[in-house]
C-alpha cells in the first residue's frame, strides 16, 4: 500500500510543479537550435538525409528488393521517424539527471520532472518530421491512411517505452557511469535489429518471431506505427502489439519503481 | 509555533577505499565482497527546533557539516537516520542563479530561475519589474541579451535579485551574501534585513560572523558533524569565537640545542599576547597586542637589531618595524614590541622576525613564528560586508553642520 501512496504523492507533487516542467521543456527547446543558421530545419535535414542514404544503399549498392510492396521511401521514412523519436527520447532521458546535476544538487523538486521535461526536444523534432512525412506522401502521389487516428496511441506507446528505458538508465547511470557508454550502442544496434529500414515481412514466418517481439517490443510498435501511417499496411499484428504494449508497461512500471528507490541517492553521486 | 523540528538526524557517506571512479565493476564487486568501505558521518545526531520567525545562524569550521545540514533541510538529500518535520513553504538558496542557462536571455532566465526556486509564473510576472529594478540599470539594458555575455557581477546581481523576491515561509540560505561588489552587497544585506524583519523563518550559513550576529537571534554551532552548541546568538558566538581563536601564542626552548636558529643566534622564547577587554574572550580589532621574545647571542660582541614583519595571510607585508640597535655580548637578549588596538583590520596575519647584524647582515630569520586571527567588531551598523583594507585605524574624523540654509 505504501508504495502506491508514495506514487500518489509524487504524482501530486509533479502536478503542483507542472509550471517548472514546462519551463524546463521550453528551456531545452529554445536552447537546442540557438546559434545555428538552419535552426529548427535541422529536424528536417536529419531524417531526410538518413532516408536518402538508405535508399542509395538499397537501390544502388545492395540492390535489395523489398517484397512487401509498399513504397520503400515511406517505409524507410516512417521507420526513421519512429526510431528517431525513440532514440532521442531514450538518450536524453538517460542523460537528463547527470546533465541537470547542478539543479539536482542545489534545489529540491520532484526529480521525475527532469526526466519528463527532457523529452520535449524529441517531441518537437518528431512533429516537424511528421509534417515532412506527410508532404513526402503527397509528393510521391500516395495518400494518408484513415488509420492515422491510431497514431496518438502509437505515439503514447513509443513515448512510454523510451521514457521507461530512459528512466531505468538514468536511475543507474548516476552512480554507474559505465551505462552511459552502453546507450549509444543500444541505439546503434537497435536500429538494425528492429524493422526500421526494412519491414517485418521476412521475420514473421520464423519460429522465434514471438520471442523476438517479446525481447524487442519496438518491433511490434514500429509496425503499429506504420499501420497508422501507410495505406493498407498488413504487416501489423494486433497480438504483437499486445506483446509489445505489455512488455513496455512492464519496463515502465519497473523503471518508476527503480527511480523512486534511487532518486534520494542521486545527489550523493553527482 | 514550531515550524522546524530536527530529531537526531545523521548522514553517512561512504569513503571508497580504492579511490577512482565508481564503476559498474566496483559496484558488482561490492555486492559480492563484504569489503566494508570506510564510513564518514557528515552529520551526526543533530537535533534542534525552531519557532516561526526564528532566524538561525549556522556556524562552524569548514567540513563541520553545515552544507550537508542545509541540503538535508531543503530535501535535496535524505538523512541516513533521524527525522525532520518542516511545516510551511520552503525555498533554499544554496547558490546564486541556480539553473541559469548561458544561452538564454536575462528575461528568460528570470522565469527559469524563479520557477526552479519555486515561484509561480504569476508571482514572477507580478514582481518582474521590481526584480529588474533591484538588479540594476545595467541589467535593464541587457535584459534581452543571453546571460553568457554578462559580466560575472551582472550575473550575480540578477541571480540575487530573483532570490530576494522569493516569498516563502522558510528560507534556507548558504553564503549567498558573499557576492557582488561592495555596493551590491550593501543592497542585498539591506534586503536580507528587510526580509528578516518579516515573520519569516530563516536558516543562514555564513562565515561572516558580523552578519550572523546582526541578522540571527539563534545560532547553531556545528563541530565535526555534531551540535557543539545551540542557543541565543550572542552567547553562542562568544564561545565560538573563543574556541576558534588560540589566544596563547608562545614558544619556549630550554636549551640552545633544541632551539631554532644557527651557530650565531638561537631563539629561546617568543610570546604574543593580545590585551583583551574585560569580559571578552576573543581578540577583535579594538585590542592591542604585545610581542615579546628572547634569543641567545652565541657569537662574540656584535651590533644587533631585530626587524619584525607582519604579513597578511595572502603574503603581502603589512608592516615592518626595526628595533633599536644594541651592542650585544654573548648571552641572552630580550625584545618587546607593543602594537596598539584599532590598528590591524580583521583577518589572518603571520609574524616573522629576523636578527640583523650591523643593520645589513641577516644572521637568522625566524619565519612564521606566530599565525593569528583578529575578529571583526562593529557597532551600530547596517552593513556587514568585509571591511576593506589591511589596517583599520580609528582616526578622528568628525563631520559638522555649518549652516541650516543653502
Amino acid at each position: 500500500m505504501g508504495i502506491i501512496q508514495r506514487f500518489n504523492t509524487q504524482f501530486k507533487e509533479i502536478l503542483h510543479d507542472s509550471e517548472l516542467l514546462f519551463i524546463l521543456a521550453k528551456r531545452d527547446i529554445s536552447v537546442r537550435y540557438k546559434q545555428t543558421y538552419l535552426g529548427v530545419s535541422w529536424a528536417i535535414v536529419r531524417p531526410v538525409l538518413t532516408m536518402l542514404v538508405f535508399l542509395f544503399a538499397f537501390k544502388n549498392v545492395a540492390k535489395i528488393q523489398d517484397l512487401s510492396g509498399y513504397p520503400i521511401q515511406l517505409v524507410i521514412f516512417s521507420g526513421i521517424l519512429f526510431w528517431n523519436l525513440f532514440a532521442t527520447t531514450f538518450q536524453s532521458v538517460s542523460n537528463s539527471i547527470i546533465s541537470n546535476g547542478n539543479l539536482i544538487s542545489k534545489v529540491y523538486f520532484p526529480r521525475l520532472i527532469i526526466c519528463l521535461s527532457s523529452m520535449a526536444v524529441s517531441l518537437v523534432d518528431f512533429f516537424v518530421g511528421l509534417i515532412v512525412y506527410i508532404i513526402l506522401v503527397f509528393a510521391l502521389g500516395h495518400t494518408l491512411s484513415l488509420h492515422i487516428i491510431y497514431l496518438p496511441i502509437a505515439l503514447v506507446l513509443t513515448i512510454v517505452t523510451s521514457l521507461g528505458l530512459g528512466i531505468l538508465f538514468a536511475s543507474f547511470s548516476v552512480k554507474y557511469r559505465d551505462l552511459l557508454q552502453i546507450i549509444p550502442l543500444i541505439v546503434q544496434y537497435g536500429f538494425f535489429v528492429t524493422p526500421i529500414v526494412y519491414t517485418s515481412q521476412n521475420l514473421i514466418g520464423s519460429k522465434w518471431y514471438i520471442y523476438y517481439s517479446i525481447l524487442n517490443p519496438l518491433a511490434g510498435l514500429v509496425e503499429f506505427f506504420r499501420y497508422s501511417l501507410l495505406v493498407e499496411y498488413h504487416l501489423f499484428d494486433l497480438n504483437m502489439l499486445f506483446i509489445s504494449a505489455a512488455s513496455t508497461m512492464f519496463i515502465f512500471l519497473i523503471s518508476l519503481f527503480v527511480f523512486h528507490r534511487r532518486e534520494d541517492s542521486f545527489v550523493d553521486h553527482l | 509555533m514550531q515550524v522546524i523540528d530536527v530529531t537526531s538526524v545523521s548522514k553517512k557517506y561512504k569513503v571508497y577505499k580504492n579511490p577512482g571512479p565508481v564503476s559498474l565493476k566496483n559496484g558488482i564487486q561490492e555486492i559480492f565482497n563484504n569489503k566494508t568501505n570506510q564510513e564518514f558521518w557528515a552529520i551526526n545526531d543533530v537535533s534542534f527546533s525552531l519557532n516561526s520567525g526564528d532566524k538561525l545562524g549556522i556556524v562552524g569550521n569548514n567540513g563541520a557539516g553545515k552544507s550537508t545540514l542545509l541540503k538535508i533541510l531543503s530535501r535535496i538529500t535524505k538523512p541516513t537516520s533521524g527525522s525532520i518535520s518542516v511545516s510551511g513553504k520552503v525555498a533554499s538558496l544554496l547558490e546564486v542563479g541556480t539553473g541559469f542557462h548561458p544561452e538564454l536571455t536575462g528575461r528568460e532566465n528570470i522565469f527559469l530561475n524563479g520557477a526552479i526556486l519555486g515561484m509561480k509564473k504569476h508571482e514572477i510576472i507580478a514582481q518582474f519589474d521590481e526584480i529588474v529594478d533591484f538588479a540594476g540599470e545595467q541589467i535593464i539594458r541587457f535584459l534581452d541579451t543571453p546571460v553568457k555575455r554578462y559580466s560575472s557581477g551582472m550575473y550575480v546581481r540578477l541571480g540575487f535579485a530573483i532570490a530576494a523576491h522569493l516569498n516563502p515561509e522558510i528560507l534556507i540560505i548558504d553564503e549567498v551574501l558573499a557576492v557582488g561588489d561592495a555596493d551590491f552587497q550593501k543592497k542585498s544585506l539591506g534586503k536580507m534585513k528587510e526580509v528578516a524583519s518579516r515573520e519569516k523563518t530563516i536558516l543562514f550559513v555564513s562565515h561572516n560572523l558580523t552578519a550572523v550576529a546582526n541578522l540571527c537571534n539563534k545560532t547553531l554551532h556545528l563541530e565535526k558533524g555534531k551540535v557543539k552548541d545551540f542557543g541565543d546568538t550572542g552567547q553562542i558566538l562568544t564561545s565560538y569565537m573563543a574556541a576558534l581563536q588560540k589566544n596563547i601564542f608562545e614558544h619556549y626552548f630550554e636549551t640552545p640545542e633544541q632551539a631554532p636558529g644557527n651557530d650565531l643566534i638561537r631563539l629561546k622564547y617568543a610570546k604574543l599576547t593580545p590585551v583583551l577587554q574585560e569580559n571578552q574572550s576573543y581578540w577583535d580589532i579594538r585590542h592591542p597586542f604585545k610581542i615579546e621574545f628572547e634569543f641567545w647571542n652565541l657569537g662574540n660582541t656584535q651590533n644587533l637589531n631585530v626587524s619584525l614583519h607582519v604579513f597578511a595571510s595572502t603574503g603581502e607585508c603589512i608592516f615592518n618595524v626595526g628595533s633599536d640597535q644594541l651592542t650585544c655580548q654573548f648571552g641572552l637578549i630580550r625584545g618587546t614590541l607593543a602594537v596598539p588596538g584599532h590598528y590591524l583590520n580583521d583577518g589572518n596575519y603571520v609574524v616573522s622576525f629576523m636578527v640583523v647584524k650591523d643593520k645589513s647582515i641577516i644572521l637568522y630569520n625566524f619565519e612564521e613564528i606566530f599565525n593569528f586571527e583578529i575578529a571583526d567588531f562593529r557597532e551600530d551598523t547596517t552593513w556587514y560586508g568585509k571591511w576593506p583594507g589591511y589596517v583599520r585605524p580609528s582616526f578622528s574624523f568628525p563631520l559638522e553642520q555649518i549652516t541650516e540654509t543653502l
